[in-house]
């Protein structure tokens, strides 16, 4: 997914650094000193969470693609795998399995088999969740 | 030169008198314009005003001289700031941007928060769907914004703005999303019924986008770059999207119960609310929702990653629209949304 936890990680350092011009201090400063404290807290969920959730989608994806392989032409053994367990290797790898799971879809639609396009449906209910950040209660002003 | 400099030589020259600029603060938010506040001295008197400028790099390409000009539409008929100048090339400032009149004393939620209306979201509520039902009533040929915006037929509304949006995941996607591209498949799929009527849509009616007295009134609806003419279930679905929902289940946009909203909407407009329509909307509210989070993202990694709000938007009310889409597609084939998941 975009942006990366490093991105978001390196973005905070990056914005930051740069103090910017007078009318940029104050109420603007501030905001974005609060931007970056939010996304300081969900960046501890990705580092918690987001190995193991790339693992899972991968390995979800992967099953359907593996199922779904003989009816629809699928070269299974063509996918992309890793055993690396960095964030960059495993979206990359990510990335290769959900445009298989893109085209699958598509193909799956087109023949009308229902049964597995609801499958695909639970599967992207799982990655959305495997995925999810939470924001803390906010109080609002 | 300092922006207040360019500020005060572009002021200077278009009112053809000396300007000075005081108190020149960026105000938080706004990811598609920089928006600073700011006091003209003029003649004699202290004008507080806004200036909506273009950044370098923006969460969604919009057109100002539509936002001025939806600005010019209904600054005197419902809560909206006045626009007072505008240059789409720059001018001194260099990139484009509009000031508009300021309005004093009012706060925007934080779509973030929980319970930001407190006992007043009733207020609120009924305020915020009967001004909404207001821009949906107005016929565009009398406004201004009809000298710019094109206007669909009542046919291609939703073939227009799907494509306007599908377009811009094609073209910002960074990583492969099925998730909305399902979404957008079923769109096309299923088409809705042809609008009832072709009206201005604000294409960004939402909490957070207006300011309120914290005791019930609104003051200004605000954001109106994503502004042009189409079907006005797109801005009632928006509004109403669960991303909006303040983490309240029982109302929509944290405000009201959905069947008050629909009915204070309709009341106002004078249009009916078809469900079958309003639920493709919706599902294309969430669609349309992606596909602004993965150009933010997009803006993100382009700017350098010096824009956090981006990364906010990119980030984590991507993966929100994600659930939300998924949640959708589910309900669209009957099925119960927590089946299926270990």
């Amino acid at each position: 997914m975009t942006p990366s936890l490093p991105d978001v990680l390196v973005g905070n350092f990056l914005c930051m650094m740069d103090p910017g011009p007078p009318e940029q201090q104050g109420e603007f400063m501030a905001g974005k000193v609060a931007i970056v404290a939010i996304l300081s807290l969900l960046a501890a969920q990705e580092t918690e969470r987001g190995v193991a959730a790339r693992v899972a989608e991968n390995i979800a994806i992967r099953a359907v693609l593996d199922e779904a392989a003989a009816d629809y032409g699928l070269d299974a053994t063509s996918l992309p795998s890793t055993e690396g367990l960095t964030f960059s290797v495993l979206d990359q790898v990510n990335a290769g399995l959900r445009k298989a799971l893109i085209d699958l879809h598509e193909a799956i639609e087109a023949r009308g088999d229902t049964t597995r396009h609801h499958e695909i449906l639970y599967l992207y209910a799982r990655m959305a969740e495997l995925r999810r950040l939470d924001l803390p209660p906010l109080p609002g002003r | 030169m300092s922006l207040g400099e360019r500020l005060e030589a572009y002021l200077t020259r278009t009112w053809g008198q000396p300007v000075r600029v005081a108190d020149l603060s960026r105000i938080p938010g706004g990811a598609s314009r920089e928006t600073y506040r700011f006091a003209a001295r003029v003649g004699g008197e202290t004008r507080p005003l806004i200036l909506r400028r273009d950044p370098p790099g923006s969460l969604i390409e919009t057109d100002r001289n539509l936002e001025y000009l939806a600005l010019e539409s209904f600054h005197d008929k419902l809560p909206a700031p006045r626009p007072v100048a505008m240059d789409a090339e720059g001018a001194e400032l260099e990139r484009p941007f509009f000031v508009m009149e300021r309005v004093e004393g009012g706060t925007a939620a934080s779509p973030f928060t929980v319970l930001p209306y407190g006992e007043h979201a009733r207020a609120v509520g009924e305020s915020f769907f009967q001004i909404l039902g207001t821009i949906a009533a107005a016929d565009p040929a009398g406004l201004p914004l009809a000298q710019a915006a094109p206007a669909p037929t009542r046919e291609d509304c939703w073939r227009v703005a799907l494509d306007q949006w599908s377009d811009v995941i094609e073209t910002d996607e960074q990583h492969p999303q099925p998730i909305v591209r399902a979404a957008i498949r079923a769109l096309r799929r299923k088409p809705p019924p042809r609008a009832t009527a072709v009206r201005v849509v604000h294409g960004d009616y939402r909490t957070g986008n207006f300011l309120h007295d914290g005791a019930g009134k609104i003051l200004a609806i605000l954001d109106w770059e994503m502004v042009h003419l189409g079907d006005p279930l797109e801005d009632l679905a928006w509004a109403i999207d669960p991303l909006w929902g303040h983490f309240d289940a029982a109302n929509v946009a944290g405000m009201i119960p959905r069947a008050d909203a629909l009915a204070i909407w309709s009341r106002t407009s004078g249009l009916p609310v078809d469900e079958a329509a309003l639920s493709w909307w919706s599902l294309f509210a969430a669609v349309k929702g992606q596909a602004i989070w993965t150009s933010a993202a997009k803006e993100y990694r382009d700017g350098g990653f010096k824009e956090p709000i981006l990364a906010v938007s990119g980030w984590y009310t991507a993966r929100r629209h994600d659930e939300i889409l998924a949640a959708m597609l589910l309900r669209l084939e009957g099925l119960r949304a927590l089946e299926g998941l270990s």
